[in-house]
């Protein structure tokens, strides 16, 4: 290691830090957005408490939300990615199941408040 | 000819340490996509000991290759894979040239750009935004990561060095 890697950590480093506080100042989302195949099929009130279920390239995806936060908790494909991501609360965060080709996306709040 | 050999048998273990890869999942549970980036050895290697063009012949060979054995030609994954490697060999030969770092910084700075370089194409190929906020997981991932392939391959040319030398 030479003078400049020390110099190349320190600004990967800085950069982290800098992208972190960035996504802490995001606000929390009060609907979801369920996409299959880019087309909105469902969209969630996040303040109430429920599980949705909608049909995924694979079959059943059930959607919970629980206080806020939206998750899936069942769906099928190999790696079960979009279930282990456990859940989301943040505006602009979004869960992408791509066998089963549903997307949950939470919409920034600005746009919501003009609608509601 | 040695050298076309050479070249081939680094491609086939760049193919063979990916695959081996991907067996091994690290933190997958909580960071999906995270990986030690054992293959980026291979190209490292090639960076130093062969040449730029090398180093593209076997990164785009290898992710065809390892499109059709395991992750199935022109998928998502694929075009992830692609910009991945050529973002990466490009930054790699820039801070090895231009720059001056050492094996193990240019290490990290290949990490760096190869998940930068899939961040930004899921940016474009999926509409997904959202994948900036994933990025100082990979970026944080991507110096320790770095670190140990710039270990392995400082090794692994000091060996070939030694081994030349009786040739």
């Amino acid at each position: 290691m030479n003078k400049n890697d020390i110099k190349l950590i320190f600004i990967v480093l800085l950069i982290v830090i800098l992208l972190f506080s960035l996504s802490l100042l995001r606000k929390e989302a009060n609907v979801a957005n369920v996409y299959y195949e880019n087309d909105l099929i469902l969209k969630i009130d996040l303040n109430i408490n429920n599980t949705y279920e909608v049909e995924g390239y694979n079959g059943k995806v059930v959607i919970e939300v629980l206080n806020n936060k939206i998750r899936v908790v069942e769906e099928n494909s190999p790696y079960h990615l979009c279930s282990k991501q456990g859940f989301i609360d943040k505006s602009g965060e979004s869960i992408i199941c791509l066998p089963n080709k549903i997307i949950i996306e939470l919409p920034n709040n600005e746009l919501d408040t003009e609608v509601s | 000819m040695k050298k076309f050999t050479r070249l081939s048998m680094l491609l086939a273990l760049s193919v063979a340490l990916n695959i081996i890869e991907a067996s091994l999942p690290l933190f997958n549970d909580y960071i999906p996509g995270l990986k030690l980036g054992l293959a980026n050895i291979v190209t490292l290697f090639i960076i130093y000991k062969f040449d730029l063009k090398d180093a593209f012949y076997v990164g785009i060979l290898r992710v065809f290759l390892v499109g059709i054995l395991r992750t199935g030609l022109f998928s998502t994954t694929f075009f992830f894979s692609l910009s991945g490697v050529l973002l990466s060999i490009i930054c790699m030969y820039l801070s090895k040239n231009v720059f001056k770092l050492s094996i193990i910084g240019v290490s990290i700075v290949g990490s760096i750009a190869h998940s930068t370089g899939q961040v930004i194409t899921s940016i474009i190929l999926l509409q997904m935004t959202s994948m900036v906020y994933y990025l100082p997981w990979l970026l944080l991932f991507s110096i320790p990561t770095g670190i140990l392939v710039g270990i392995i391959c400082k090794q692994l040319v000091k060996f070939y060095d030694e081994v030349l030398l009786f040739e």
